[in-house]
């Protein structure tokens, strides 16, 4: 078994074999892109398809599987090993490839309506098991398949097509709940920072364990602009602050906001008119739960930036890894099955001839 | 597969037939087998694997209250005994086609992890032999037919339907699951007084064993015990066009001899055409 930090989640390429150097277009497969012109949903494509190369994992080593919405067609589109599978148990499917076939690198692609509602309780024990898999949640706030309904993601009050005057439902906050379900890697991208979410991607096919990705994506036919105010140029920089491991959370157009601890409340303060400086500033860890628990809070705290970045990040043995020393260490112990032991053990008898 | 079928109380019934033989989205056949006694689950566990293996298939193996509660003495079998469940992987990426079928309708096992044979699998039709999505409607009826066919064709690969006592007469009794013992055991005592009742206990469900139909039609009446409202009953008079005697009841215990023994020599003594109005008319064979 590797060692817990060997590689990560990544399965290695197979002793003396040399991998292969592949280029975005390799994990490109044939068929017909079908998501609507302008849809977010290309540009996460596009980056997932630009790190892989740089993961030296054989192409016929990951293993792509979705569940259903828009998000989940993913699959059909990278060139690898693809499953489209039921509407929100693709946790559930990979969970098996992975425990199977732990060598394979397996990414899960869904959306807020299927991991949140549909499969939610496949995704917070897929998170709480610290299985090896790598979930996309493209969140668009809406269901978009079906053209139009609110998610579990979906603001308090807004108004879709099945709630004329609003919902009335308190939506989710992946990132919490993630970090609730005792996620080892919980972090948050954009469609529209590519590099960004590149280098997000990177760090989540490297963890061991689960690792999770709040992708926000904009859906431009049912919730066109939910994301607008994080993702513009003249909004961005106000708006957004991007968490750096080791580093003070600064945020603004000049560099002239930041985030400090007032005892266990958090400010936003102005590096600009003397009263605080850097040095004053929160520096971001990403292993520290209580910090990942307290930003998570943010994107729906008045007055705060909405933060981007890996939220927190633990060490901690896959359920893959235990299972195999589990097996290793009992059939140390007890020696190999024996299927003829095992049917002739518990109340069984002979019956004698005489 | 679905474990022990679950009422609330956790009582022995036969009420998911037709859930597992027709509860899905679209149509998705799956073969659906189930256990007569104790020992026999482990057999049918087995012949649920070899099915669900060799045809690329889910397979539903049902059991029930009765048969979990139930113990019988069992000849442990050896390993060496049980028929090999062979798989072949395919490896080679030549002329691979992920949606190319072999003479049992049944797609490569083409599994993660071997270079070129990379493809994808899911909800969406996909295009005969390629594999590429379709939106073709032909071709989805095509593949809607393939699926079925495939499902159907396992009857070529199941042992005929046996029938306990002569092959043809007055009545013969169809059972299936749990309620073997006591429905072999009425039938066993009819014949002992000479009343001409053969029985047929289903192993297989869906599909039916190939010689089924043939075996109805030998006998002037046939008589279905159930613990359910009717459902093998459904099926057979769906699937054959024959009148049945329905015998249900539901206590959440297995069926009593004494009465199966009265619902059936009743039956017995029923002119046929009356019998079949009122099973029509609900009233059953009460």
């Amino acid at each position: 078994m590797a060692d817990i930090k060997g590689n990560g989640g990544v399965a290695p390429a197979g002793a003396g074999a040399q991998t292969k150097k592949y280029a975005a277009k390799d994990f490109a497969s044939d068929q017909d892109v079908r998501w609507c012109p302008g849809c977010g949903d290309y540009s996460i494509l596009a980056q997932v398809q630009r790190i892989l190369p740089e993961l030296d994992v054989p192409r016929e080593k990951h293993v792509f599987i979705s569940g259903i919405g828009c998000s989940s067609r993913f699959p059909y589109y990278m060139e690898a090993y693809g499953v489209h599978g039921i509407h929100g148990r693709a946790p559930a499917i990979a969970s098996g490839v992975k425990t199977a076939n732990p060598d394979l690198t397996v990414w899960v692609a869904t959306g807020d309506g299927d991991a949140l509602s549909i499969g939610g309780n496949h995704f917070i024990h897929a998170l709480r098991r610290n299985i090896g898999l790598k979930i996309l949640m493209f969140n668009n706030q809406i269901y978009g398949l079906t053209k139009g309904q609110y998610s579990p993601t979906s603001e308090l009050g807004k108004k879709t097509k099945s709630t004329p005057y609003g919902t009335v439902d308190y939506p989710f906050n992946p990132v919490q709940l993630a970090l609730g379900a005792a996620g080892t890697f919980v972090a948050r991208s954009m469609d529209r920072d590519p590099k960004h979410l590149q280098q997000v991607l990177l760090r989540a096919a490297r963890h061991n364990g689960t690792a999770f990705i709040e992708i926000y994506q904009n859906c431009n036919v049912f919730n066109d602009g939910a994301f607008e105010i994080l993702t513009e140029k003249e909004t961005k920089p106000d708006h957004v602050v991007y968490l750096e491991n080791g580093k003070p959370l600064i945020f603004g157009k000049e560099n002239d906001k930041g985030i400090r601890l007032n005892g266990f409340t958090p400010e936003v303060v102005s590096l600009k008119d003397g009263k605080w400086r850097v040095n004053d500033l929160l520096v971001y860890n990403e292993s520290s739960l209580d910090l990942a628990v307290l930003l998570a809070t943010f994107s729906e705290r008045e007055g705060f930036p909405t933060p981007v970045g890996v939220f927190y990040k633990a060490d901690r043995k896959s359920y893959e890894q235990m299972l195999a020393e589990q097996i290793e260490s009992v059939t140390q112990k007890r020696g190999a099955g024996d299927l003829d032991k095992l049917l002739k053990s518990g109340n069984t008898w002979e019956v004698s001839a005489n | 597969m679905l474990p022990n079928q679950s009422p609330a109380e956790a009582k022995t019934e036969q009420a998911d037939l037709l859930f597992v033989t027709y509860g899905r989205h679209g149509e998705a056949p799956a073969p659906v087998i189930a256990a007569a006694t104790p020992a026999d689950c482990f057999h049918m566990a087995y012949e649920a694997a070899r099915i669900a293996v060799k045809y690329m298939t889910p397979v539903y193996l049902l059991t029930d209250g009765y048969l979990a509660n139930g113990s019988e003495p069992w000849l442990v079998p050896e390993s060496k005994d049980l028929p090999a469940i062979l798989v072949h992987f395919r490896t080679d990426p030549e002329n691979f086609y992920p949606y190319s079928r072999n003479e049992n309708n049944v797609r490569p096992w083409a599994i993660p992890g071997v270079p070129g044979l990379e493809h994808r699998i899911g909800g969406l039709e996909k295009q005969n032999i390629t594999g590429n999505v379709s939106y073709d409607p032909d071709n989805h009826d095509a593949m809607i037919h393939l699926r079925a066919e495939k499902v159907k064709g396992i009857e070529k690969d199941i042992p005929l339907q046996e029938v306990y006592g002569e092959q043809s007469g007055d009545l013969l009794v169809i059972s299936w699951g749990g309620t073997f013992g006591a429905v072999r055991s009425t039938v066993d005592k009819l014949r002992r007084s000479h009343h001409k009742v053969s029985h047929a206990h289903l192993r297989y469900l869906n599909p039916f064993p190939r010689n089924l139909c043939d075996i109805l039609k030998n006998f002037k009446k046939v008589f279905v015990p159930e613990i359910n409202l009717g459902q093998l009953a459904k099926l057979l008079k769906s699937e054959f066009l024959v009148p049945v005697v329905q015998f249900n009841r539901m206590r959440g215990l297995p069926l009593k001899s004494t009465e199966l023994e009265k619902a059936i020599i009743e039956t017995l003594s029923k002119d046929p055409v009356a019998q079949i109005e009122s099973a029509v008319h609900g009233k059953g064979a009460k």
